[in-house]
């Protein structure tokens, strides 16, 4: 069907460049419930996703471009779905961008085989293994998990000859651990993404959670707080790279999108922050090549080879991630979509960033700073105030601020990690933040 | 028979379901066939440039098989006949299955297509028609102040149609969800660029998508009036929430903490408190799929189940809690039309639909008479639920000083709210009757999102902002 869709195409006069992408996806979901496996499912998803260009004219009569799209599934119309788009294309008059041209692809490691030949076998050890780490635990037990383990395969030609396919796997784990001592109920909730099974490091990550799942029993009201404020491994990457509801604030305001739509007020050459960096300096990498990165691929939606760019340099904007569209725009690199964070080692090591006193936060309900203002106020679920050699657990409180004043006064771990859709420092000490009680 | 457009592959398909169903059936106790397409169109015009797109479609078929205490399912794209037979034949074929459990109450029988109602239905109108509207509010707003650096209108319609196939139901629907909001960006001298935001949306067609002068002139008054916003000082304080943030509390809090897959699981708090007191004997709060234009509405669940008001909150006693198929079923309690699924491509969870708290007797005049040094909190933009430790986490976008009764300029942005639900609920004092309905999307944790809708009437209560 690609080859008839790619044929209806190229028998198109009225266009101007087009890109066709064949996905298909098949995977396996388990559910578990106390006691029981409650579902049990294999899906399978196949659809061709067509973007048509047109040149139109804008109100002035100068040249510019329209773009339109349509979903077609196996054995529908292809005619009259292609006619669709283009009749949508036809509508609207934007400056003239381009599509991308072919150009060498990376070779980047997104596959888990084992998951690739049997994702039912795969999930059903996951959902196995995590059942027995959790049973190890006196106090507390496993309430749920799930574990979907998928593989997408993605094939896109376009009209400037693209022709590339990748295949990539994707694992999402979550479980909750409970615990119970009279009326009083604590859990910790946690989940997880990752491309291959050997990067969970589950049995590690149940310990863990379990550790802070009893020590909620013990949570004493929430500290009023201004200082130090340390997060590590997988709530700061959240905080880095931010999660699969919403992006990051780096994502949006080092998007050319957001730079073009006149959101982003940074500019290329200057520091991305609005008062004196007192920490760190700052350097950030948008990276797609990132071995196994939740957000790494070969090509992009457009068929762009997959970077690293360097985002942010000593605190200054160096680049921003830019699409084929955008970047024609803005006249800037296309580098296509942003991928994953990384961020270079510190110079400190980590044990050094846990001087006392200090408030680590284990995990937050959400943070979800306004991407666009960097402002949040989040709750926290659990945290610890640790000083005169004691760390106490709290729960509640919020913690207020905004994130480029935090990460304008932050030290970096020299001690590195990767956390699906991050890679960089596991831990940071951010020297002024503010917990509202 | 009501017209509901299916689309023509899902209309083929769906005479050749009873065949499946049955034969299904007959190994199993029970078998249920799901078909399910969703499709869309997104428009946006701002400043600088305009997008026509599709949203992503899905369209598929869910067969699923439960013995009591595994629901197995299988997933497939489209609706070809042959596929959806050997997905079926695969689903049965080599299991043994448990002895089904019936769920507490029988399987009603019944049948029906419906639609919803509307007076403009999208359908009729063309892409040009819609993008024109679109680029006229874009018009109306661009050049209301020199601060503006960006407007963004955009238009989210999305349509759905279901067919639900079991050995007690062979049901159709149509729904049709409308959305449009409208973005004010602004820049200050010092370069900080703020924005407001302001939508009409529901389950209904155009008509309801007007915006007046009125309305946007005020969005770009509030839009400009952030650029001066305050942080808040944090503590406690007397607080009226605007009908949205009454609703976005209310989803957290006794919406989430009461889909009974979470008492399943242990996750939920509220399991311990059926019958007893959670709140101020003011506070009513419901959850209803059958609200006329709702953008959570339905007529069906996808699990079948028929749209029915749940009254969560009595008074201030939790009574029940909402339900899918299979936690019903393991707790035996009864069934509410609440098991929803992001897609065919997931399962079915307790989901909300429209979850409000009911409407009081006061004026929105008379609650401010009763605050002397508060907050009114306009605009929420985002919540998080805590079932197990019925914590709050609810961001609003900004609010207002109250003073003497009065709501004053003074702006602070954005405010936290935190605290523990029952102290919150426990604190309303007084209850508005004016009453409205917000559309969002709710994910489950972080993911599994399907259209709600929130809201209520002003409430007048205390909560810790920070």
């Amino acid at each position: 069907m690609l080859n008839k869709i790619v044929e209806a195409l190229n028998g198109r006069s009225d266009l101007s460049g087009w890109t066709v992408r064949h996905l298909r996806s098949r995977g396996a979901q388990v559910y578990a419930v106390p006691g029981q496996i409650e579902s049990q499912r294999l899906v399978n998803v196949e659809q061709y996703r067509i973007d048509v260009l047109c040149q139109t004219s804008d109100p002035e009569g100068k040249p510019a471009v329209g773009s339109g799209d349509i979903t077609v599934l196996p054995g529908e119309d292809i005619k009259a779905a292609v006619e669709k788009a283009v009749l949508t294309a036809g509508l609207v008059a934007n400056p003239v961008h381009t599509l991308p041209a072919p150009a060498p692809l990376p070779d980047v490691p997104l596959l888990d085989a084992d998951l690739q030949k049997d994702p039912s076998a795969v999930t059903k050890d996951m959902m196995e293994h995590i059942q027995a780490a959790a049973s190890k635990n006196r106090g507390i037990h496993l309430t749920a998990a799930e574990c979907f383990g998928e593989i997408h395969t993605t094939h896109l030609i376009n009209s400037r000859g693209i022709d590339a396919e990748q295949d990539a796997t994707q694992i999402h784990v979550e479980f909750v651990l409970h615990g119970r001592r009279g009326e009083n109920d604590v859990e910790t909730f946690t989940e997880m993404d990752r491309r291959r099974v050997a990067d969970f490091r589950l049995q590690d990550e149940i310990e863990q959670r379990t550790r802070h799942t009893l020590d909620l029993f013990e949570t004493a009201a929430p500290p009023s707080w201004q200082g130090p404020v340390v997060l590590r491994n997988e709530v700061l990457a959240t905080f880095i790279a931010g999660d699969n509801l919403q992006g990051s604030v780096l994502q949006t305001l080092g998007s050319a999108g957001s730079k073009y739509a006149k959101i982003s007020p940074w500019e290329i050459g200057k520091s991305i922050f609005r008062s004196d960096v007192k920490g760190d300096p700052l350097t950030v990498w948008a990276n797609r090549c990132m071995p196994f990165g939740t957000a790494s691929n070969r090509f992009d939606e457009e068929g762009l080879p997959a970077q690293r760019v360097e985002l942010i340099h000593g605190n200054e904007l160096a680049a921003f991630a830019a699409n084929q569209c955008y970047a024609d725009y803005l006249n800037l690199p296309a580098t296509g979509a942003f991928g994953g964070v990384e961020l270079p080692p510190g110079q400190t090591a980590a044990s050094a960033l846990l001087a006392e006193p200090y408030v680590e936060i284990i995990q937050f309900s959400w943070f979800n700073p306004d991407t666009i203002t960097g402002d949040f106020a989040t709750e926290i679920r659990l945290g610890y105030l640790v000083q005169n050699g004691k760390r106490k657990p709290f729960r509640g409180g919020q913690l207020v601020g905004n994130y480029l004043d935090a990460l304008a006064d932050v030290r970096w771990s020299a001690e590195t990690g990767f956390f699906g859709s991050y890679l960089g420092p596991h831990t940071a000490r951010f020297n002024d933040l503010k917990i509202v009680a | 028979m009501t017209d509901l457009k299916l689309p023509s592959a899902m209309a083929e398909l769906r005479p050749a379901l009873g065949k499946i169903v049955t034969q299904s059936q007959e190994q199993l106790p029970y078998f249920a066939a799901l078909l399910s397409s969703k499709h869309g169109l997104q428009i946006s015009v701002d400043n600088r440039e305009e997008r026509v797109v599709e949203r992503p479609p899905s369209a598929g078929t869910v067969l699923s098989a439960f013995d009591g205490r595994t629901i197995y399912e299988r997933a497939v794209s489209g609706f070809d006949p042959g596929e959806v037979q050997r997905a079926a034949r695969e689903l049965v074929q080599g299991k043994s299955f448990e002895p089904y459990a019936p769920a507490a109450e029988s399987e009603p029988q019944r049948s029906g297509d419906f639609t919803i109602s509307m007076q403009i239905d999208p359908a009729e109108l063309s892409i040009r028609e819609k993008l024109d509207r679109c680029r006229e509010l874009h018009r109306r707003t661009k050049s209301r102040d020199p601060r503006i650096v960006n407007v963004q209108v955009r238009y989210i319609e999305a349509g759905e149609h279901a067919v639900f196939a079991s050995r007690h139901a062979d049901l159709a629907q149509h729904l049709q969800r409308l959305n449009l909001f409208l973005v004010v960006i602004v820049a200050g001298e010092d370069g900080q660029v703020k924005y407001d935001w302001r939508s009409k949306s529901g389950e209904a067609g155009w008509e309801i998508l007007e915006f007046t002068d009125e309305e946007i002139q005020h969005l770009v008054d509030s839009a400009v009036a952030l650029l001066g916003a305050d942080r808040i000082e944090p503590g406690e304080y007397q607080v009226i929430t605007a009908p949205g943030v009454s609703g976005i509390i209310c989803h957290e809090s006794f919406g989430h903490g009461v889909e009974t897959d979470m008492f399943l699981k242990q996750r939920a708090r509220a399991a311990h408190f059926i019958d007893r007191s959670v709140g101020s004997p003011l506070v009513n709060i419901f959850d209803d799929p059958s609200q006329p234009g709702g953008f959570g509405s339905y007529f069906f669940d996808d699990e079948g189940r028929l749209a029915a008001p749940t009254q969560i909150v009595e008074e201030g006693l939790f009574r029940r809690g909402i339900t899918d198929l299979y936690s019903a079923t393991a707790l035996k309690i009864p069934r509410s039309a609440n098991g929803r699924r992001q897609d065919y491509s997931r399962k079915a969870y307790a989901r909300m639909s429209n979850t409000y708290f009911g409407a009081g007797t006061s004026s929105l005049d008379e609650m401010l008479a009763q605050v002397d040094d508060g907050i009114y909190l306009d605009k929420w933009s985002s919540g998080m639920e805590d079932p197990q430790g019925w914590g709050i986490q609810v961001t609003c976008h900004y609010g207002h000083e109250i003073r003497g009764g009065k709501i004053t300029n003074r702006l602070f942005a954005p405010i936290g709210i935190s605290g523990y639900v029952p102290d919150v609920l426990q604190s309303v004092t007084a209850v508005g009757r004016e009453w409205r309905l917000e559309a969002g999307n709710c994910g489950k944790g972080h993911k599994e999102v399907v259209p709600v809708a929130s809201g209520g009437p002003h409430l007048l209560l205390k909560a810790r902002l920070g």
